[in-house]
């Protein structure tokens, strides 16, 4: 049980994955500090990228349910992005099916309240490093949602990042309660605070 | 409908929930450091790592073969009207996401308490699947041989403590991440299934110096000397399914057995080392050599059999079960009983075998204990349930993908 090589590759699509590494992050409190992350601690992460796969890997998505919720045309994903390879990537954008609009904000304080925003020019994975999207931080944010998202459902997503390269991910619908009023304020149509 | 792409799965072990970090870490502070020097700073030496990391990915589900860990936790869970085979997909890519998670450390994705997972828990998170749901719609048939455990004459079951469509098997070093784990677990299964029984028990695998050890049952026996030793190949015909949509999959028996401590403690000695056919001290066979020597079944004393006809290790021996046998595991418990006359307090041992073939191998072995087993007088069993055990999964693949995709 303890192999260092991975060599089954996500099905569908070209995927590289790379020895095992230690990566720490450093959110300040998940909230106030986003976009702090830590080098990774070894460095032989980042040796064979290939450039047509892209060298993020997505790990840990999932999506806030809607079911319940005050305002059920908004919800966010969530995840981690970790770029094994040698140059910065950005997360430009994103798409699914379930919603009309999507875009990439942060979360963070203004004014003593939490208050969210695009991120205008996309989030940067730095090279050998990771970001994590998590409630009060970072996150995909669905907006115009054509449905209801109940747990237990599954929202297909396509993330596109600045090399070109193009990652679908499925990510599990999960119950989520905590700031839920940060991810369903009544905005005007758009999403503009 | 074909499933969607799977993304990569990380194995990134040192990489911890970024909310548990940010605490220790601060604000702001961005450090050139590994996740060993996160760690709020103490002047105490730190010790060696006392558990292991286990990867969930391989042909088998690891927690099958996995040491007897300290703390295991079971949980079965009976499916939601309504749910087919798509929301079972659904359900179980879920949990390999949260498998994958909480198997490294991490809090499975959108945990609110992400804190209480830690890597080197010795953790692994075994699925099964009940008779109930082996049917066309569901996972289809079960392996061969699986189905219903078929009543013993010494049972007593409890429905409260038998059956299920589903089971979740969490094992650990740590009783706090293995609660944790479970709970994280039947919550994201709310959509499509709701906890029937939940078993918890603990066991002592390692001896003082820390060295590993086949652990004792609550009337201090040694317990599991005859089990087939992992990585052996009698060990992969006893345990694993070979060949068909199961194969890399088992079968589970989980047995909850009510023990008589009072009446136990009665015996002498020489009786309850002759009631198993086992030394107390070291669980040796009273026919002599060490723990894992084989016993002398035709071994006599002063005309009389050294290990009695009812003898359980005689009665569960494999030379006089054609051959059978399994692998077991048990974790004892102790609880407290709301009786008439009080709070009693029950102990008992929640015992698991593991087998290709529950009908050909747990069953003809349960039975002849049944009919034969001086244990039988201080033993009940008081609940009973049968799983499938799933094939494991790879990296990028999800658990039951074979049997659902
Ligand atoms: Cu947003």
């Amino acid at each position: 049980m303890t192999r260092t090589t991975r060599t089954t590759p996500a099905r569908g699509r070209a995927r590289r994955l790379v020895p095992a590494a230690a990566l720490a992050l450093a959110l300040g409190a998940g909230l106030a500090a986003c976009g702090d992350e830590e080098p990774t601690g070894s460095a032989d992460t980042a040796s064979a990228a290939t450039e047509q796969a892209g060298s993020v890997t997505i790990g840990d998505p999932w999506v806030r349910a809607t079911v319940g919720a005050e305002d059920t045309s908004m919800s966010a994903a969530f995840m981690t992005l970790d770029n094994d390879g040698d140059e910065d990537v950005t997360l430009v954008g994103a798409s699914t099916e379930v919603a009309g609009m999507v875009e990439i904000h942060e979360m963070s304080m203004v004014d003593g309240a939490m208050a969210m925003q695009a991120v205008s020019d996309g989030l940067v994975v730095e090279a050998g490093r990771g970001k994590v999207l998590e409630p009060g931080g970072y996150h995909v944010m669905l907006m115009d949602l054509q449905g209801e998202l109940a747990p237990g459902d599954e929202v297909e997503l396509t993330l596109e990042f600045s090399d070109g390269s193009e990652q679908g991910l499925t990510a599990p619908v999960k119950e989520f309660t905590e700031e839920e009023g940060h991810y369903h304020e009544p905005g005007t149509g758009e999403h503009d605070h | 409908m074909s499933p969607a792409p799977r993304v990569s799965r990380r194995r990134l072990l040192g990489y911890v929930g970024s909310t548990g970090v940010g605490a220790a870490a601060g604000a702001g502070a961005v450090l050139a450091v590994g996740a060993e020097d996160a760690a709020p700073a103490s002047t105490a030496p730190a010790p060696a790592v006392p558990g292991r990391t286990i990867e969930p990915w391989g042909a088998h589900q690891p927690g099958v073969a996995a040491p007897q860990a300290a703390v295991s936790e079971l949980v079965a869970l009976d499916l939601l009207p309504g749910v087919d085979r798509d929301a079972l997909g659904r359900l179980m890519r879920l949990w390999t996401g949260d498998v994958e998670a909480l198997a490294a450390g991490r809090g499975a994705p959108g945990d609110p308490a992400p804190w209480l997972s830690q890597p080197a828990s010795d953790l692994t998170i075994t699925v099964g699947v009940g008779p109930g749901a082996c049917r066309p719609g569901l996972f289809g048939a079960g392996p061969p041989g699986f189905g219903d455990v078929p009543p013993m004459r010494h049972d007593r079951l409890q429905q409260r403590w038998s059956g299920g469509d589903l089971v979740v098997l969490v094992a650990g070093r740590d009783g706090t991440t293995v609660a944790h784990a479970v709970r994280r677990l039947v919550a994201d299964a709310a959509p499509f299934a709701r906890a029937r029984w939940r078993q918890v028990g603990s066991w002592n695998p390692t001896d003082p110096s820390g060295r590993p050890q086949t652990g004792r049952n609550l009337f201090g026996q040694v317990d599991g000397s005859g089990n087939p030793q992992p990585g052996t190949p009698l060990f992969d015909a006893t345990v694993w399914v070979d060949e068909g949509r199961w194969a890399g999959g088992s079968s589970l028996v989980v047995r909850r057995i009510r023990m008589d401590l009072d009446t136990w403690d009665e015996l002498t000695r020489d009786e309850q080392e002759r009631s198993v056919g086992r030394a107390l001290a070291d669980g040796a066979p009273l026919t002599g050599g060490p723990e894992l020597a084989d016993l002398d079944l035709a071994a006599r004393s002063q005309g009389r059999l050294v290990v009695p006809a009812d003898a359980h290790a005689r009665r569960a021996h494999p030379s006089l079960n054609g051959g059978r046998r399994m692998f077991r595991k048990g974790a004892n418990y102790t609880r407290e009983v709301e009786t008439e006359q009080g709070v009693e307090v029950e102990s008992g041992l929640v015992f698991l075998a593991f087998q290709a073939d529950l009908a050909d191998q747990f069953v003809p072995v349960q039975q002849a204990l049944d009919e034969s087993d001086q244990l039988n007088e201080w033993t009940t069993a008081i609940g009973s349930a049968s799983f499938a055990v799933l094939p494991g999964f790879e990296q990028g693949s999800w658990l039951g993908e074979q049997l659902l995709a």
